[in-house]
C-alpha cells in the first residue's frame, strides 16, 4: 500500500525529524567524552567549534601514571573472582533446581528474585560492621564476599531457567544408561546449557564490574574498584575533566564486547519472564 | 518384580540425595552472604546502634515510630516517587519511538541501532559523569550552543526541579535502550496480520494504535514500568556523583537517605530502618513477579 499523498510525505518527514533528534539525544555525551579526553588542558573550557585542533592524547597517558590503572584491576580481579565462585556454586544449583523433585521450589524462586531487586543498602549496613570488627574493610575478600549477594541470585537464577530448558528425558536417558548424577550433568546438562551458562557469567560480570555502592562502603585505597578511584579525579577546588572522560572510557570499554554477546539474551530472559 | 521396584526406588531416593548435594554449596552461599546480612539488617533496625555511640543494647519499635513522624524520610518517598515515574514516562515514550523508527530502518543503515543501544553499556558512575559535564554550564557544549544564539541555559543541578530533571535525564540516557529492546521484542511479536486486518475493516491508525498494538504491548510496558520502579528503589550513584541530595534535600531519595542517616549521621539503626521499609516493598514486589513467573512456567 504506496502513500504518496502529502499528508503522508509530511507524516515521514516528522518521523524523520523525531528520529534525528532522539539520535542527538542518544550520541552526544558519547560524542562529547570522546572529545573532553582529547582535549589539551588549555582547551578544555572552550566550545570545541572556537579551537577544533587543540587535541592532545596526554589525556590518556596521565592517567596511567595514577592510581587509576590500579583501580581498574581491582575492578577486573573482584568482577572476575566472585563471577568465578558464583558459578562453581550456583551452576549446579540452578541444574538441581531445574531437574530435581524438590517442595519449596516458589519460595526459591521469590528469595532468589527478592536477593535480585532489594536495595544494596540492606545488606551494606550488616556488613560494613561485621567487616569492621574482622578486619575486612579494604581486602579483597571482603569486596569478593560482598559481590557474592549480587552475582550468585543472578547466577542460579538464571540457570534455572537455562536448564529447565533441556528435556528431562535427556537427563533420564543418561540415567537409565547407567550414569552416575554427575555424569549426566557434566555430559549431558551443562553442554545443553554452555550459551545460557556464557550468558549467565557475563551479567553476572557485569553487575558485579557496574557496582559502586559496595565499593564505596567496603573499600578504601588499597582495593578501590574502578567507579569509585574515578571519584579522585573531582576534588573540593577543582575538578580533572579529561581524566574523568577518560576514566569513563576505561570503564566502558572492557565491557562492550561482553554486552554485545549479553545483549540478545537479556531480552530473551527478560521478556521470557513475562511473556513465557 | 518387589526387589527391583524397590531398588528403582532406592535409585530414586540417591538421586534425590545427589540433587540436594548439587544445591547445597550455593543454598550455604546465600544464608551466608544474604539471609545473614538481611538478619543482622533486621535486628539492627531495632536496635539503638549508633557507630559513634555504640549501643545500650535497647530494642524496640522506636526507629519505625520516629519513621511515621520524619518528614525528610517522607521528602524522600516523593523524591524517589518523582524519579521512577518521571523516569519511566521519558524512557517508554523514547524507548517506543526509537524501536517503532528502527523497525521502518532497513539495509545497511540498521547498524545505527548500535548508536542507540550504546548508553545501555555504560557504567552508571560514567553516565553520572558525564551527564554531571553536560550539566556544568562552564563547560558543557549544550550551553555553549545556545550561548551563540543569545539563549542562556539555566543551571539545572542549582535547582529543586532542575536537579530532578536532571538526574531523570541522565537515568532515561542509560536506560531508554532497555525499554527499547522490550518493545523491540514485544512489537516482532505482534502479527502485521492484525493491523492489516484492522486497516481493512476501515479502523483509522489511531484506532488501531488503542485497541490492537497497545493491547498486545501491555504485558511489556507492564514489566518495563515494573523493573524501573525496582531499580528506583536502589537508586544511588546518579544522585550520590551529580547532586549528593541536593540542592537542599531535593534529590536525596530514599535509598540515598538512608545512606545518609546511616554513614554520614552515623545513626545506623534508623537507616537500617529504612532500608527495612525498602526491603519489604522489595519482597512485595517480588513476591508478585515470582508468582507471574510461576504461572508462566507450569
Amino acid at each position: 500500500m504506496i502513500d504518496n499523498s502529502d499528508a503522508y510525505r509530511q507524516k515521514r518527514r516528522f518521523g524523520m525529524a523525531v528520529m534525528i533528534l532522539l539520535l542527538v539525544f542518544a550520541a552526544l555525551p558519547t560524542v562529547w567524552v570522546l572529545i573532553l579526553s582529547l582535549r589539551q588542558p588549555f582547551a578544555i573550557f572552550e566550545p570545541i567549534w572556537e579551537s577544533p585542533l587543540a587535541l592532545t592524547l596526554e589525556n590518556f597517558f596521565k592517567i596511567t601514571r595514577s592510581d587509576f590503572p590500579r583501580a581498574l584491576l581491582n575492578s577486573f580481579a573482584t568482577a572476575g573472582l566472585s563471577t568465578a565462585f558464583a558459578m562453581l556454586v550456583g551452576v549446579p544449583a540452578g541444574f538441581a533446581l531445574a531437574k530435581a523433585r524438590l517442595a519449596g521450589k516458589f519460595m526459591a524462586s521469590w528469595v532468589l528474585l527478592l536477593l535480585r531487586m532489594a536495595p544494596p543498602v540492606g545488606f551494606v549496613i550488616p556488613l560494613f560492621l561485621a567487616y569492621v570488627n574482622a578486619g575486612l574493610i579494604d581486602t579483597y575478600t571482603g569486596l569478593v564476599f560482598a559481590y557474592m549477594t549480587l552475582t550468585l541470585p543472578l547466577v542460579v537464577w538464571s540457570m534455572w531457567n537455562s536448564f529447565a530448558q533441556v528435556p528431562d528425558e535427556l537427563i533420564e536417558a543418561a540415567i537409565m544408561d547407567d550414569a552416575s548424577l554427575a555424569q549426566a550433568f557434566f555430559l549431558v546438562a551443562l553442554p545443553a546449557a554452555r550459551p545460557g551458562a556464557v550468558a549467565a557469567a557475563i551479567l553476572a560480570f557485569l553487575v558485579a564490574w557496574n557496582d559502586f555502592f559496595y565499593a564505596l562502603i567496603i573499600t578504601r585505597s588499597d582495593t578501590a574498584t574502578a567507579p569509585v578511584a574515578v571519584m579522585n579525579f573531582i576534588s573540593y577546588d577543582s575538578v580533572d575533566w579529561a581524566s574523568i572522560a577518560v576514566a569513563s572510557i576505561a570503564l566502558t570499554l572492557p565491557i562492550l564486547p561482553l554486552m554485545a554477546i549479553a545483549n540478545r539474551y537479556i531480552v530473551q530472559s527478560l521478556s521470557g519472564a513475562v511473556k513465557g | 518384580m518387589g526387589n527391583t521396584l524397590a531398588a528403582r526406588r532406592g535409585a530414586t531416593y540417591e538421586l534425590q540425595q545427589g540433587y540436594r548435594l548439587m544445591m547445597l554449596p550455593a543454598v550455604l552461599a546465600v544464608v551466608l552472604f544474604a539471609i545473614v546480612p538481611l538478619a543482622g539488617m533486621f535486628a539492627l533496625a531495632f536496635s539503638d546502634y549508633h557507630l559513634i555511640r555504640g549501643t545500650n543494647w535497647e530494642f524496640g519499635w522506636r526507629n519505625f515510630v520516629r519513621m511515621l513522624s520524619d518528614k525528610r524520610l517522607m521528602n524522600s518517598v516523593y523524591v524517589m516517587a518523582a524519579l521512577s515515574v518521571f523516569g519511566v514516562i521519558a524512557q517508554v515514550l523514547i524507548g517506543s519511538a526509537v524501536a517503532v523508527g528502527l523497525q521502518k530502518i532497513t539495509g545497511r543503515w540498521r547498524v545505527g541501532r548500535v548508536l542507540f543501544l550504546l548508553p545501555y553499556a555504560v557504567p552508571h558512575v560514567a553516565v553520572a559523569l558525564i551527564w554531571l559535564s553536560l550539566f556544568t554550564p562552564t563547560l558543557s557544549p549544550i550551553n555553549a550552543f545556545f550561548d551563540l544564539f543569545g539563549v542562556t541555559v539555566p543551571a539545572f543541578l542549582t535547582s529543586q526541579w532542575g536537579a530532578i530533571f536532571a538526574i531523570v535525564v541522565a537515568d532515561t540516557w542509560t536506560n531508554f535502550p532497555f525499554a527499547m529492546l522490550i518493545i523491540m521484542a514485544a512489537l516482532q511479536g505482534i502479527s502485521p496480520d492484525l493491523e492489516e486486518a484492522a486497516a481493512i475493516d476501515g479502523a483509522t491508525r489511531v484506532r488501531t494504535f488503542i485497541h490492537i498494538t497497545l493491547p498486545l504491548l501491555t504485558p511489556a510496558l507492564l514489566m518495563i514500568t515494573l523493573f524501573r520502579f525496582i531499580d528506583s528503589l536502589k537508586h544511588f550513584p546518579m544522585i550520590f556523583v551529580m547532586t549528593k541530595g541536593g540542592p537542599g534535600r531535593s534529590t536525596q531519595a530514599t535509598n540515598y537517605y538512608a545512606y545518609v542517616q546511616t554513614f554520614q549521621n552515623s545513626n545506623v539503626a534508623y537507616g537500617a530502618a529504612i532500608a527495612v521499609m525498602l526491603f519489604l516493598t522489595a519482597a512485595l514486589i517480588s513476591y508478585h513477579v515470582a508468582k507471574l513467573n510461576q504461572r508462566v512456567t507450569t
